[in-house]
């Protein structure tokens, strides 16, 4: 997932092996990855073509999902494993 | 007949890396070499912009900041023209490939770099500019056409103005329609009023079709051909020899763009 996200954002100085999963991805927190919208459509799209998992921006839980890259394989997990 | 005065001068292209280098080609001070043209780093884009930015994008960044460099004139008090032949071709590139795919969806930041305007978008962002700014397309007198269109907003607007004539070379499918050669990029800073450090003087006229004004070195007449930006290359030539004189470009519709350019 970490590889994924540096790919498809194109993020400058971050390596994916190093990237800690509990790292804020969006917002102003010391340490967030500062992400911001066009991203998170990015990301929805990116694990929408690799695993086949459609993230919906209504959906209430996606704010906790796009929280950090722990909780992004998380549910990424749940729902390979759901389907 | 209004004149309006250079102030910077930005370049960017194969073996003509900026404008102190171009201009030490352009006097003929340091042999000319093309070679393939470096992908600049914008210093003036936020890191969220920089890293979603294009080549062609990176391009403009590079001769904007080119020609600001060494005046005191704040970018987000300028108008903007920013002209290019065909625009982002390998952008079109991707996003047609994306709407053929078996789940056609286009990448948001792809989409996002689609628009014409996508240089001028970054460019305001990262200055802060909000003053008048167009993005327009002329084809092969994208250059002339950009001129013309900087200098109207210039003296209408009043308002010192920066002209960003910038493309990119096309992905193989796109190679039949648009004939850009080598990637390049070039900019002029125009304002009203002579200032401190002023290259030149212009003045600028549409007049029946005469010839262009060609290079005399075969190298960078080959590239003043191929690429719509380097269009530009005998008006920097006058630029970089601090010479008085005519340059003739070719300009929509037929008809050539006449320079007159004076020095102090």
């Amino acid at each position: 997932m970490a590889h994924l996200l540096v790919t498809a954002l194109h993020l400058e100085a971050v390596d994916a092996e190093q990237l800690d999963p509990d790292t804020p991805l969006f917002g102003t927190a010391p340490g967030s990855l500062a992400l911001d919208s066009i991203d998170a459509l990015e990301i929805a799209l990116a694990v929408q073509r690799k695993y086949g998992i459609e993230l919906r921006a209504q959906d209430q839980v996606t704010g906790q999902i796009f929280a950090s890259l722990r909780a992004l394989s998380a549910h990424v997990q749940r729902c390979r494993v759901h389907s | 007949m209004t004149t309006l005065f250079v102030a910077g001068v930005g370049c960017w292209a194969p073996g003509l890396e900026g404008w102190a280098t171009a201009r030490a080609v352009l006097r003929g001070q340091t042999p000319y070499a093309s070679r393939a043209v470096a992908v600049p780093a914008p210093e003036r884009l936020p890191a969220n912009e920089r890293r979603r930015a294009t080549i062609s994008v990176r391009l403009a960044f590079r001769v904007a900041e080119d020609a600001l460099a060494g005046t005191d004139l704040a970018a987000d008090a300028l108008a903007t023209v920013f002209a290019s032949s065909d625009g982002d071709t390998p952008i079109v590139d991707r996003v047609c490939r994306a709407l053929c795919d078996r789940l056609p969806s286009v990448s948001p930041t792809d989409f996002h770099n689609s628009v014409h305007n996508a240089a001028a978008g970054y460019w305001s962002i990262a200055t802060g500019a909000r003053g008048p700014s167009v993005s327009l397309s002329s084809g092969d007198s994208s250059f002339a056409s950009g001129l013309l269109e900087a200098m109207g907003i210039a003296i209408v607007e009043d308002r010192d103005c920066l002209l960003v004539a910038f493309d990119v070379s096309p992905p193989p499918p796109l190679r039949g329609p648009c004939r850009i050669g080598e990637p390049a990029a070039v900019s002029l800073l125009l304002t009203q009023r002579r200032r401190p450090g002023s290259l030149a003087s212009l003045r600028i006229s549409m007049v029946s079709p005469e010839l262009e004004t060609p290079m005399r070195d075969a190298a960078l007449e080959t590239l003043r051909r191929t690429t719509p930006p380097a269009r530009a290359l005998p008006l920097l030539a006058m630029l970089a020899c601090e010479a008085a004189g005519s340059v003739r470009l070719q300009g929509a519709g037929g008809r050539t763009v006449a320079l007159e350019i004076g020095t102090f």
